[in-house]
């Protein structure tokens, strides 16, 4: 057992775990963050992308005591219980779940790009959009309103900027 | 009672369930956490077919963790029954745990409990069974070679059930066909593959004898039955949750041992337990699909006339037989359908599964007609092939245009737009296929049309289930509904909703016809002690047969509404309107009482209703479907440019034009279209589950079992026709399966009208295309 010490959504804990112990997993039963997802365990559907200090990662080819010391966000700290955060709201609106098993993954993978696309203010091409989500598999809405959905918040970010 | 004006009914609106699921509160099986829990870990056959000499578990008393273990020896008689009541069908039962035998690789073996999943698998590590192999039936060929030891004691060889459909004169349109077209047609294995597989967790109270499942299903009343038939509980002390699911297309429509077994195993071991399926376990062992091979044999006259058509219909079903559609649904299903949106009176079909080393073949979102459309549609480009006809041509010159029609195995079609649809997508396509047209004299590049009409038979009714006679005995829908004294309505639906959108689409339904808003209506779904018995939500029922069940109920309240409105307004019933919250005079818009007001008079101050009327507004309805279903029809085009030089295949355009009659809302229905044509894109370019000739598992992770991502999938056009039918409350027809149902005959027909060759199989994949394009690289 290896003690490590996690900050999750904002919140510190301390606690010991086995090095075998998946990052999904200890997010999931140690923190209580449920909204982490397990597709696939093998590192090729991305539903259990979390941020790990910023950047998008893989928690289920990730061990927990990899992470002493991080700082990890997952998908309840977009836009909390109401889920207003423009990326979520978009892919409300434009229908880009249906079970919504996949959907905190591309949530977590997209967010980054959305705000990177908007810090650039322009609009990324179809493609360009596209391949930012290669890394996710959606089983149910063939992907199409996951793009709208992007587009849609860039667009808002990019008026909120001009405005 | 005229129904009001749909407000709600049709429109775009967007799902109150999304909320949830998009901030990560959603309730998936995983997250069912109970005190005490007990993890299992399946052991599984390693080996396609042997006989199991022994089991040692011994080593698992050297370990400093409690454990469990159950072998084939603990559950003996314990099974899954899926069986065709039919002479022409040979009886077999899959033991909840192997007993004697394993016929498949993944095919449980043992389960292995303890107090922490991981140390369930390590546990699972330390049992060591011993097999003594025995021949393996891997093929069709060797599945219907009598030489071949069969897989089960007291069987004649593999092939589970062969039977027939016939309708009109064969012989007779033999005869006077100037072309007889005979072509061979296969589809891959494939696997389901929801993002979140499958899992169970069971709970028993000794107290009160009530046994508690959650499932990852989508048919939760069946579970319950299963069970209970099976474990010998009232029904009344089952209940079975399906919490939120994350996906299922018809890999959960099924009721497997897993889900009686953990029942079993909680009330054995008193206490809860869990088993959350990993990605290898779902592609060895929840269900495949397709797997099909198909000779069909066109009867056609000089002028392009179909005269008939003969079909000879192999499934390779694997070892078991799935509950409760059983081994007899895939083939039955094609012999059915084959005849699809033609006009011809003469057809014979023999159909059937044989038994192999492999994982069953079960109900995945098409449910055989993928498989049957894909032979149908690429025999119509052969035939106009070898006629000199233009496809599109071809098939409105025996496209069905009279309704209803009875068709040659007297199955009635409802109207449906089928010529229409295929001028439509003509008119669509006129640019591409111009381009394919002049990218013919290129040994480089080509770029291939192809198009795929179909009809798909939804929301049958119990007289096409017990035509089967398989355990599926009825299909139909139940909801209650019951509208609070503050007026607030709930729905407790019998359908189960995994990405559907029935949170919304049935708040719709019931506002529209209490003249309330789909805000003031929850819907709840999936458990068993809330919602009234029903078979779930499958075979493109929901919308249809759901929502006919919730506008039957709901309109019952509003009868009520409106007479206790008119008691209060002094006016009559049927001069009552519901709308906007309002009960008002249809003529005097100024005398009115809000809705809300006559809920509270209707279960709090009873006085104020008419007299000797009951208190309560709460109604339950079932909806079944018609005798043979309602048809709805599309057509699929793809657009592909092929490179001929590696084979590497795109696909540039994919349109749909589909009819599913009424549109509840368009949103979720867009939807339903294109995550359907992607799934089916899978199949036709991607999915292969493969299995060596020991039948080992190939492809059992997502680098091998490839599936459509972002990147290569273009934006799916769809465009609709509604022809609403008579035969749903609603004029709904269902749709949910319709989008994967075409595209492996329209890529198919693309790809063989770019490279001028007939294609005989899927996948399409690179290799594959670039096999096919042989021929121009080497006149090149």
């Amino acid at each position: 057992m290896i003690d490590i010490t996690l900050e999750v959504n904002g919140a510190s804990k301390t606690l010991s775990v086995e090095p075998r112990r998946l990052l999904a997993d200890v997010l999931r039963h140690e923190f209580g963050m449920s909204g982490v997802h397990i597709g696939c365990a093998h590192g090729a559907c991305g539903c259990c992308t979390v941020h790990l200090d910023g950047t998008p990662r893989l928690s289920c080819l990730t061990f927990a005591v990899q992470c002493d010391g991080a700082s990890i966000r997952t998908v309840e700290s977009l836009g909390g219980s109401e889920a207003d955060h423009v990326l979520q709201q978009a892919f409300k609106s434009e229908h880009g779940l249906q079970c919504g098993y996949c959907t905190p993954g591309f949530l977590m993978t997209l967010a980054p790009f959305v705000e990177e696309m908007v810090a650039q203010k322009r609009m990324p091409e179809e493609g360009e959009i596209r391949e930012a989500m290669s890394g996710n598999i959606c089983r149910c809405t063939g992907y199409q309103g996951i793009v709208a959905a992007v587009r849609k918040a860039v667009t808002v970010g990019l008026d909120a900027g001009a405005a | 009672m005229k129904a009001e004006r749909p407000k709600f009914i049709g429109a775009r609106i967007q799902r109150f369930e999304d909320t949830r699921l998009l901030s990560g509160t959603a309730r998936y099986i995983d997250d069912i956490v109970l005190p005490n829990m007990l993890h299992l870990n399946f052991l599984r056959a390693e080996t396609a077919h042997a006989t199991i000499l022994d089991i040692d578990t011994s080593a698992l008393a050297d370990l400093d963790f409690p454990t469990w273990v159950f072998t084939g020896k603990d559950t003996a008689g314990l099974s899954m029954k899926a069986h065709q009541d039919v002479p022409e069908m040979q009886y077999s039962e899959q033991p909840f745990l192997a007993e004697g035998k394993v016929r498949f690789v993944g095919e449980p073996v043992a389960v292995i409990l303890a107090e922490d999943p991981y140390k369930a698998e390590d546990a699972a590590e330390l049992v060591f069974v011993d097999y003594d192999p025995l021949p393996v039936v891997g093929t069709m060929e060797q599945a219907r070679d009598p030489e071949m030891p069969p897989l089960f004691d007291g069987w004649k060889g593999n092939v589970i059930v062969e039977r027939q459909m016939k309708g009109g004169d064969l012989a007779a349109a033999r005869a006077a066909a100037a072309h007889i077209i005979t072509r061979t047609y296969r589809t891959q294995r494939q696997a389901g593959v929801p993002m979140e597989g499958r899992g169970v967790v069971a709970h028993y109270n000794p107290a009160d004898r009530v046994l508690t499942v959650w499932s990852s299903t989508q048919m939760p009343h069946l579970v319950r039955t299963y069970i209970s038939e099976e474990l010998g509980l009232p029904e009344s002390r089952i209940r079975v949750v399906a919490p939120d699911v994350g996906g299922g297309f018809g890999v959960k429509g099924q009721v497997y041992a897993d889900e009686i077994l953990i029942a079993w195993l909680a009330m054995k071991t008193g206490r809860p337990v869990k088993w959350i399926e990993d990605r290898r376990e779902h592609l060895i062992a929840s269900i495949h699909a397709r797997d099909h091979e198909h000779t069909l044999e066109a009867y056609v006259s000089a002028d392009g006339r179909l005269l008939g058509l003969k079909a000879d219909i192999t499934v390779d079903n694997g070892a078991y037989s799935t509950y409760p559609f059983t081994s007899a649904g895939e083939p039955g299903m094609v012999g059915k359908v084959l005849p699809g949106p033609y006009d011809f009176q003469a057809y014979e079909a023999t159909f059937r599964a044989v038994a192999t080393n492999k994982c069953a073949i079960g109900t995945y979102r098409g449910v055989a007609r993928p498989s049957a459309v894909f032979s149908q549609e690429r025999l119509m480009d052969d035939i106009a092939a070898e006629l000199g006809i233009d496809p599109f041509e071809f098939r409105l010159k025996n496209i069905i245009r009279q309704f209803p029609y009875k068709n040659v195995l007297g199955f009635t079609y409802d109207e449906g737009s089928y010529a229409q649809s295929l001028e439509q997508m003509r008119e669509l396509l006129a640019e591409d296929i111009a381009e394919a047209e002049v990218s013919k004299s290129s040994a480089t590049r080509r770029v291939g049309v192809g198009i795929a009409c179909f009809i798909e038979q939804t929301a049958h009714g119990t007289p096409d289930f017990t035509r089967r006679r398989t355990p599926i005995e009825t299909g139909y829908i139940a909801a209650r509904v019951d509208m609070s004294p503050d007026g607030e309505i709930t729905i407790d639906l019998g359908l189960q909703s995994h990405g559907q959108g029935l949170e919304t689409t049935m708040a719709q339904v019931a506002a529209d016809a209490l003249g309330m808003k789909p805000e003031n209506v929850y819907v709840r779904h999936g458990d068993t002690m809330t919602t009234p018995y029903s078979v779930g939500t499958w075979g493109s029922r929901g919308g249809a047969l759901g929502g006919g069940a919730v506008h039957i109920a709901a309109t019952r309240i509003a009868d009520k509404l409106r007479t206790i409105a008119a008691h209060l307004l002094q006016s009559k019933p049927d001069q009552i309107d519901l709308v906007d919250g309002r009960a008002q005079v249809r003529d005097n818009p100024g005398s009115f009482i809000e809705i809300k007001k006559i809920a509270r008079i209707a279960q709090r101050n009873v006085e104020q209703m008419p007299d000797g009327m009951t208190p309560g507004l709460e109604a339950h309805a079932s909806c079944d479907g018609p005798r043979d279903g309602t048809y709805a029809n599309a057509v699929h085009a793809a657009v592909v440019e092929i490179d001929i030089l590696t084979g590497k295949t795109k696909l540039r355009r994919f349109v749909v034009i589909e009819d599913c009659g009424t549109m509840l809302n368009p949103l979720v229905v867009d939807g339903q279209v294109r995550g359907g044509v992607v799934q089916g894109i899978g199949s036709a370019m991607l999915e292969h589950f493969i299995y060596d000739s020991e039948c080992q598992p190939l492809t059992t992770n997502f680098a091998d079992y490839l599936m459509p991502l972002a990147p290569e999938i273009p934006n799916i056009e769809v465009h609709h026709i509604e022809t609403p039918t008579p035969l749903t409350p609603l004029g709904a027809k269902g749709l949910g399966e319709g989008g994967a149902i075409g595209p492996a005959a329209a890529i198919a027909n693309a790809v063989g009208n770019a490279l001028g060759t007939g294609v005989a199989e899927t996948p399409l994949n690179t290799n594959a295309v670039w096999k096919l394009s042989q021929h121009i690289r080497e006149t090149a």
